[in-house]
């Protein structure tokens, strides 16, 4: 006791140390480390971020600190009670994170995601969905889908996520105590049998590009079954879900036709999984205005981003705000920012800096950039 | 030529003498033109200006005289910088200033991440002393070190025009020092965005090699080499 | 004062005891022994002599003399009638505005002409007045030449005598203190250490102030020479030997304007002291700006945070007051803008907060925000664009011919 109080007292005194924490796990945190930074490793980092999920600023940010931390946050430990008070037999609980543009939606997803991973969750974990359904280059791999009348597959997306999910759950895959429930035919020569392991199924889909939305289709069946027969607990992570219910895509059919959300297979499929209709899982969503073009950018809230066909499948969900750094936060941060050279100058301009960026964490990094 | 340069060099720090003391008028070097009438005064707002002012008990007899508002791009902020202000402007086009100050911010932003990349490589704590974290100061140097000490007039005599060397304005010199700066910035790949050029250009300009420097070195050499000419000035 | 109009004749009669007799009043003089208020009783009783000489005597006069006689006699009879016509019309208004004839001053006056003819013109000059004749109509000079056609002036021919003997005098002045401080270098010795000029609170006259001090039109060039003689006169030692002089072409500026009415925060429910200022512009934009004392540092703009702007320059614009005094954390900022752009309107709230500021801040910050501009209210506007120019100052391309 005395010796924690001494600890305390140093910490107070020399402000080098005060915006870190050693606690690596998400597990072990607790309400002490608000506001305090942890760092993540670099092996684990690379597993569950390596094809993405962390934004591309934040990615910089990482490479030019030469360590990945992440601030402990209300927010996510918020959730992380939540998920640890509640009783996994009951239906899913559907979390949504919400916030002004630039508070930290993406990085507290993130934070949730390690949690998991500590935890041995399985993680099902879409990086960014405007992604799939906004980013257009010159000639985007699409295709009718077979298994569906009019329907668009995405291959190539599909098939990179079958890789991120497979980083990411290597552990549990290599356990091989998932079996699947039934057969699936993909052509005259290929089937997945049933009793085979899920690992079999994503190599499946990852090596035939051509059947990957289906082999993604059977995975969330197959997931949803093992969740159900308590053979594993789900963690279902989706950033960027209100890009689902915006009406349209920036995706064209051959035919030039504009493709709505809906015709998109990869819609259907993770609308099912957050479907509240099986136990032994959590699901962590987040809805952003810059998931959607400028026009409908006017409000951060769910109700209006999610529109009305959103709201209703989510219906009974738990909101969660994501807000602006609070003044421990503020100072933290910023004293983490000096200790990585990152701003420099005299101490009495971090009130300017916070008044000018309003405690809005991308503007305040935005701001310290030239600095 | 190497004559010239020691010359120039002497002459370069008798310039740099000048200038600490004109430190105080810094404000006025940037002045503008503004549709006040003539006898209202600059304003001084930068902390350090004001306590000076206050040593010399000169804040009173100015606060009796009208003084013009302050312009929207100065703030009493340390960071706060008249030669970046400069630098915005020469960047801006079609009144842009928005889009002007961020590349130049995000030029900014780069310098740093390759000095804090470089200083994270160093291994001795003197090499990491020599690497300078602060991006204004490498501009600050980037521009001192492009700097021309003279400049070439076209002078006309007997049907052949002659460039010959003469001297050259503080305010002349800083102005063709950031010209070409943002010309050797232009000159960049296509697939290059003008921040991370512009942050190489600064970079190599404070560090006495690149584009730039040559091009000013190019000059001094035309000018020792047309010293000849010199006289035409005042013929 | 000695400009105005004066007229000064000779008065010729044989005997040579009252020689010139000099008035200031506006009768009308006549050449030939016109009896004038001054004249004393025995010019009377000498003039009912009829002299053989004076007869005999046929005055010349030159025909510029006499030209100029008549214009003054009219301009004197005109004036005398406008005189006359302005105390009556005095007169009439105070009785029309039921106020007292005796003390109606000319503010006063004023005022019912604003209330009796209101109108909406732009120009105060092109507005209806009523003010003394001398203030109406611009003042003439007097005789310039005797009737015998000789100037008084010994600058006359110069066209504009009075400029340049004020530049005559500039320069002799410039020549004495040459000598003065020969002597003072010779001698060495200081008269008088402690003696300065001050004159950081004045400015020269305008062209027109000095075009009607000394009743000539100048030309710019001549202005500028006035000012670079003024400007010599002052940066010599020892010049104050000439405040007089110098000082009657200075004109004090208004001063001090920001420190005359700085107004007391007042008192809303939770007992915060609050205050606001009304009319904030610039450029376009309007609002107005209220401070309350016991604060925190929020800053709201027309109900939403300081992210209303959305670009670094205007927030820092907003925030520059506060942390010029350093009273970030000790108030709150609210206010409503509407009109202009992002510039006009952080300009329009940096000045509200700066002159809300002043109630809740000491002297010396006061002065260091004045020397800072941050209490000059900006009234630049956006320049008309002209005909015949695609722009304000933009021509068309020029052409050497």
């Amino acid at each position: 006791m005395f010796t924690r109080n001494f600890r305390n007292i140093c910490r107070r005194y020399s402000q080098s140390v005060t915006f870190r924490t050693t606690e690596t796990s998400p597990v072990q945190q607790n309400d002490n480390q608000v506001g305090l930074f942890y760092t993540i490793e670099k092996d684990v980092c690379k597993k569950l971020f390596g094809h993405g999920g962390l934004p591309k600023s934040y990615m910089k940010q990482t490479k030019t600190f030469t360590e990945t931390t992440l601030m402990i946050r209300q927010p996510a430990l918020d959730v992380i009670d939540c998920i640890k008070a509640s009783d996994l037999n009951k239906p899913a609980i559907r979390y949504v994170l919400y916030g002004e543009t630039g508070t930290g939606k993406s990085l507290t997803l993130a934070h949730l995601i390690h949690y998991a991973h500590d935890a041995g969750f399985l993680i099902v974990h879409v990086p960014w969905v405007s992604e799939w359904l906004r980013r257009v280059p010159r000639h985007k791999e699409m295709s009718n889908s077979q298994t569906r009348e009019g329907f668009v597959d995405l291959p190539l997306d599909a098939a990179a996520w079958l890789l991120h999910f497979k980083t990411q759950n290597q552990t549990l895959l290599k356990c091989g105590d998932l079996k699947i429930s039934k057969d699936y035919v993909w052509s005259k020569r290929e089937q997945t049998s049933a009793g085979a392991p899920l690992a079999e199924l994503v190599e499946q889909g990852i090596s035939r590009v051509k059947y990957a939305c289906d082999v993604i289709d059977a995975l969330v069946y197959e997931i949803k079954l093992l969740s159900n027969n308590k053979q594993c607990k789900t963690f279902v992570a989706v950033d960027g879900y209100n890009c689902f219910f915006y009406p349209m895509t920036r995706l064209n059919t051959p035919t030039k036709k504009k493709v709505k959300p809906e015709e998109v297979t990869l819609t259907t499929t993770f609308m099912e999984l957050t479907k509240n209709d099986w136990t032994n899982g959590v699901i962590v969503l987040s809805v952003d205005q810059i998931a959607v073009p400028e026009d409908h950018q006017e409000s951060y809230l769910p109700k209006y981003l999610l529109y009305k066909k959103g709201f209703e499948h989510l219906d009974p969900f738990v909101p969660v705000e994501v807000g602006r750094y609070s003044e421990k936060e503020f100072l933290s941060c910023a004293s983490y920012y000096r200790d990585r050279l990152w701003l420099r100058g005299p101490e009495d301009l971090e009130t300017e800096l916070k008044l000018a960026s309003a405690c809005n964490p991308y503007k305040f990094m935005e701001l310290c950039a030239p600095l | 030529m190497r004559n010239l340069t020691n010359q120039l060099l002497l002459f370069k720090k008798y310039i740099h003498e000048l200038n600490s003391f004109r430190a105080v008028i810094q404000s006025r070097c940037y002045s503008r033109p503004t549709s006040f009438p003539d006898y209202f005064q600059n304003p001084i707002f930068r902390k350090e200006d004001q306590l000076k002012l206050i040593e010399n008990n000169e804040l009173s007899k100015l606060a009796s005289v009208p003084i013009k508002p302050p312009a929207v791009y100065e703030t009493s902020s340390v960071y706060h910088d008249p030669l970046v202000n400069k630098v915005i402007n020469h960047v801006m086009e079609e009144g842009k200033k928005k889009l002007a100050r961020s590349l130049v911010e995000k030029a900014f932003e780069n310098i740093k991440r390759i000095q804090i990349e470089r200083y994270h490589l160093a291994t001795t704590p003197e090499q990491k002393s020599k690497i300078v974290l602060n991006p204004k100061e490498i501009l600050h140097t980037a521009i001192e070190n492009c700097k021309p000490l003279l400049q070439l007039t076209p002078i006309k005599r007997g049907g052949i025009t002659y460039q010959v060397p003469g001297p050259i304005t503080e305010k002349r010199s800083l102005f063709l020092a950031i010209k070409w700066l943002l010309e050797a910035a232009n000159e960049k790949e296509r697939t290059v965005h003008f921040p991370e050029q512009f942050a190489w250009e600064l970079l190599d300009a404070a560090n006495n090699t690149g584009k730039v420097v040559k091009r000013k070195q190019d000059l001094h050499r035309q000018c020792e080499a047309n010293r000849a000419y010199a006289h035409y000035r005042w013929q | 004062m000695s400009n105005v109009i004066k007229f000064s004749f000779k008065h010729i009669i044989p005997l040579s005891r009252c020689s010139y007799v000099r008035t200031k009043s506006t009768c009308l003089l006549n050449i030939k022994g016109y009896s004038s208020k001054a004249a004393t009783t025995d010019s009377d009783v000498f003039d009912n002599f009829t002299d053989w000489e004076t007869l005999s005597k046929t005055k010349k006069i030159s025909k510029a003399m006499r030209a100029y006689l008549e214009r003054a006699k009219e301009h004197d009879e005109f004036m005398k009638k406008q005189q006359f016509e302005f105390s009556i019309g005095k007169r009439h208004l105070a009785n029309m505005m039921g106020e007292d004839p005796e003390t109606f001053t000319q503010k006063d006056v004023d005022r019912a002409i604003e209330y009796l003819f209101p109108s909406g013109i732009y120009d105060p000059a092109a507005r209806p007045l009523m003010k003394p004749p001398e203030e109406v109509f611009p003042a003439r000079k007097a005789a310039e030449f005797d009737e015998a056609g000789r100037p008084h002036h010994f600058l006359f021919y110069t066209g504009k005598p009075n400029f340049f003997k004020l530049l005559y005098d500039a320069a002799e002045n410039i020549q004495f203190l040459y000598k003065f401080e020969d002597k003072v270098i010779r001698k060495k010795e200081t008269p008088y250490p402690n003696q300065n000029l001050d004159l950081s609170n004045t400015v020269w006259f305008t062209k027109d102030q000095l075009e009607q001090h000394l009743v000539e039109k100048l030309t710019d060039l001549e202005y500028e020479n006035f000012k670079l003689v003024m400007e010599r006169l002052i940066s010599l030692p020892y010049s104050y030997q000439f405040k007089d002089f110098i000082e009657k072409f200075r004109k004090t500026l208004t001063s001090q304007k920001f420190a005359l009415e700085i107004p007391k925060p007042n008192f809303d429910e939770d007992g915060r002291a609050y205050v606001t200022t009304y009319e904030c512009l610039r450029k376009k934009a309007r609002g107005d700006v209220t401070i309350r004392s016991p604060g925190t540092g929020k800053i709201i703009i027309n109900g939403k945070d300081i992210t209303y702007f959305e670009d670094t320059q205007s927030r820092e614009q907003v925030i520059f007051p506060l942390i010029f005094t350093g009273m970030q954390n000790k108030v709150d900022v609210e206010c409503n803008i509407e009109g202009g752009g992002p510039s006009g309107q952080s300009g329009a709230i940096r000045w509200g907060i700066a002159w809300g500021l002043r109630s809740f801040v000491d002297k010396n910050m006061l002065e260091a925000m004045q020397v800072a501009g941050l209490l000059t209210r900006d009234h630049r506007r956006r320049e008309r664009k002209k005909p015949g120019q695609p722009g304000a100052r933009k021509k068309p391309t020029w052409k050497r011919r």
